[in-house]
């Protein structure tokens, strides 16, 4: 039995919390995970998501994955839905990084042709990629193309020669959400992120190089779907956000929320829950702002993956089209968005938050694209970068239990202090070499306050989330090379 | 020491508590954590100067925002600062400040971490007896 006597096994991943766990809790709170995950999650996850559960409008649970950690306001792993009419929005349900996202291109490249050149391409797509503090990217739109920029996200890039013709469509919500408004993102906001497309960021952010590991899974039938037919075939994933500019929009609204709270009668059990009507006029401010935010980080991976592009095409001496490098998919783990579900036996819209968690939609949704509808939406869950990354495809079952969503990551387990106490950047590069990865970072710290150990096991979150059957895996993936920011 | 670091606040970023005998030393105090999470203070010169003068509703604002200030210059203008003097108005909804540091040079400074946005947790200031005290959360 789990240590806090409240929760109660649903079935073999799944627990709940009763709505009487605390006064003021409008639904029960769902929670999936392993006995082991479950037994060492913080106990801050249980009072977190039954705070979410306490808010107006949310419907059927509050939810945390399996990768759950204590987060500002609402847990890491969290995923929330709200009514359109009665319910809230959250900047805290969606995070600082707005759009914090993954994005996963596929190569023709087998492991033998990359590994003799892991050091020429890790070291060219560090210059070509900055990261770290205060780097600017190599684009610079200018502030007047903003606008647009965030509105269209990787549809305006199409439109002016930065995408591929089939890169929106495997982009989630073809690349842009709609319902962006400019004029609600602060000047600061827009200032910070003029001239931050293109550049890693730092923190947990990455860029890693990564071969298909068919020893820890490989199912090769859904992984030929996204074009994965060799054993060996090697792949890049993309980890990072919107940059300054979601990170100011977070911030602004935080302070227009918190302040807002009382003239809507809305009282929070913790100020990072700060929340307003989503059809309030500074809600629906919020929403549009941090749409922005989202395009704005679809734009930022894209100007990183035609940087990616162009080093594999330099280093290999052949065309990125030739190398096959397609976008197997960019997902938000970020972010909330209205999409219509059905629960209760009524198809209603509501507006899913999931900060830290990963849209899973299953076959047939007609929000997946095209090329997927048989199989479902690809999810691209990242792992730290010692112990490698998995994909995997949503399902039916997580559009009926969870509002079509999933876990994101391992999730941290150990803080940033802990782990520089426990290794030195340089000996973990030297270690990590070792087992034939190749990484370069931005700084030292940085690197060691990231080491594999300061995360929980990528398998058992992953295990868990298609035991649970809210989405399936499809293809373990190992890091052969990484650029840390 | 006038600032430290708490390790078990947050686990995926990086909190800090300060400490001063004055509300302007808790300012500057709080400015020069920030700066050491971004980068080795010691490989930092005082080359750009920046004058800040803001205004918020109260004090706890007031040093959210200035906190804030300093994140936006690094993205910005890519100015990391090394030495502060703030003057907060008696009223605590008012400040001048002065910032001295430089540009970022990735080759010669000891670049740390890049700090996103100060966060709400656990934040605000707090006058007992004679010392100014506050908890900031930093999003990384």
């Amino acid at each position: 039995m789990p240590a806090n006597p409240a929760i109660k096994q649903v079935s073999d991943v799944t627990w709940e919390i009763p709505q009487s766990y605390k006064p003021g809790m409008h639904v029960p709170a769902r929670l999936y995970a392993s006995k082991k995950l479950l037994d060492n999650m913080d106990s801050g996850v249980i009072e977190q998501v039954t705070n979410v559960a306490c808010l107006p409008g949310i419907v059927r649970y509050a939810y945390a994955m399996a990768d759950a950690h204590w987060g500002y306001g609402f847990p890491i792993g969290g995923v929330a839905a709200f009514d359109t009419e009665t319910g809230i929005i959250s900047p805290g349900g969606v995070g600082f990084d707005v759009n914090c996202g993954m994005r996963l291109i596929r190569t023709n490249l087998r492991f033998a042709d990359v590994k003799p050149k892991i050091k020429e391409l890790v070291d060219l797509i560090f210059n070509l990629v900055p990261a770290g503090v205060g780097v600017k990217g190599s684009q610079n739109f200018g502030q007047s193309q903003m606008g647009d920029i965030t509105a269209l996200g990787v549809k305006w890039c199409a439109e002016h020669d930065l995408a591929w013709e089939d890169d929106p469509q495997h982009v989630e919500e073809g690349g842009f959400i709609k319902g962006a408004d400019i004029s609600k993102v602060s000047r600061q906001a827009i200032s910070r992120g003029v001239s931050q497309f293109g550049t890693l960021g730092s923190g947990n952010h990455y860029l890693e190089i990564q071969v298909v590991d068919p020893e820890r899974y490989l199912d090769r039938d859904v992984a030929k779907e996204f074009g994965i037919v060799h054993d060996d075939q090697v792949m890049v994933m993309i980890h990072c956000g919107s940059r300054g500019f979601g990170h100011q929009v977070c911030s602004d609204y935080l302070r227009t929320f918190e302040s807002g709270m009382k003239g809507f009668g809305i009282e929070v059990r913790d100020r990072d829950l700060a929340c307003l009507p989503f059809s309030s006029k500074e809600g629906q401010d919020y929403y549009a702002a941090m749409v922005c935010a989202a395009n704005f980080a679809f734009v930022n991976r894209q100007i990183i993956v035609n940087q990616v592009r162009e080093a594999f095409s330099r280093v290999f001496h052949k065309e990125p089209e030739a190398l096959d490098m397609h976008l197997i998919y960019d997902v938000c783990h970020n972010v909330a968005k209205v999409e219509t579900h059905t629960y209760d036996g009524t198809k209603a819209k509501v507006l899913v938050h999931r900060k830290g968690a990963t849209r899973s939609f299953g076959p047939g949704n007609p929000d997946v694209p095209a090329p997927y509808k048989k199989i479902g939406q690809p999810v691209i869950i990242g792992g730290s970068m010692e112990t490698g990354s998995y994909l995997l495809v949503g399902t039916q079952k997580a559009m009926e239990a969870t509002f079509g969503s999933t876990a994101h990551g391992s999730g941290r387990t150990m803080s940033r202090t802990a782990a520089k106490r426990e290794v030195r950047g340089a000996e973990l590069q030297r270690k990590m070499l070792d087992r034939g990865i190749y990484v370069k970072a931005a700084t030292m710290d940085g690197l060691a306050e990231e080491a594999g150990m300061a995360y929980k096991d990528i398998s058992e979150v992953v295990e868990t989330m298609d035991r649970a059957g809210i989405s399936k895996k499809v293809a373990a993936l190992r890091p052969i090379g990484n650029i840390k920011g | 020491m006038p600032f430290r670091f708490l390790p078990d606040v947050a686990l995926a970023d990086i909190a800090f508590e300060a400490e001063s005998n004055s509300v302007d030393g808790l300012f500057e105090t709080c400015a020069l954590a920030i700066t050491d999470i971004m980068v080795d203070p010691k490989t930092l010169r005082t080359t750009a100067k920046r004058r800040l003068s803001l205004r918020s509703e109260n004090l706890d604002r007031l040093l959210y925002d200035f906190m804030t200030e300093l994140i936006v210059m690094k993205d910005v203008d890519s100015l990391l600062f090394g030495k502060f003097r703030v003057r907060v108005r008696p009223e605590g909804t008012s400040l001048d400040a002065v910032a001295e540091g430089e540009e970022i040079d990735r080759e010669r400074h000891g670049l740390r971490n890049d700090v996103k946005a100060v966060t709400m947790h656990l934040f605000g200031v707090k006058h007992e007896g004679k010392t100014w005290r506050t908890t900031v959360v930093l999003d990384i």
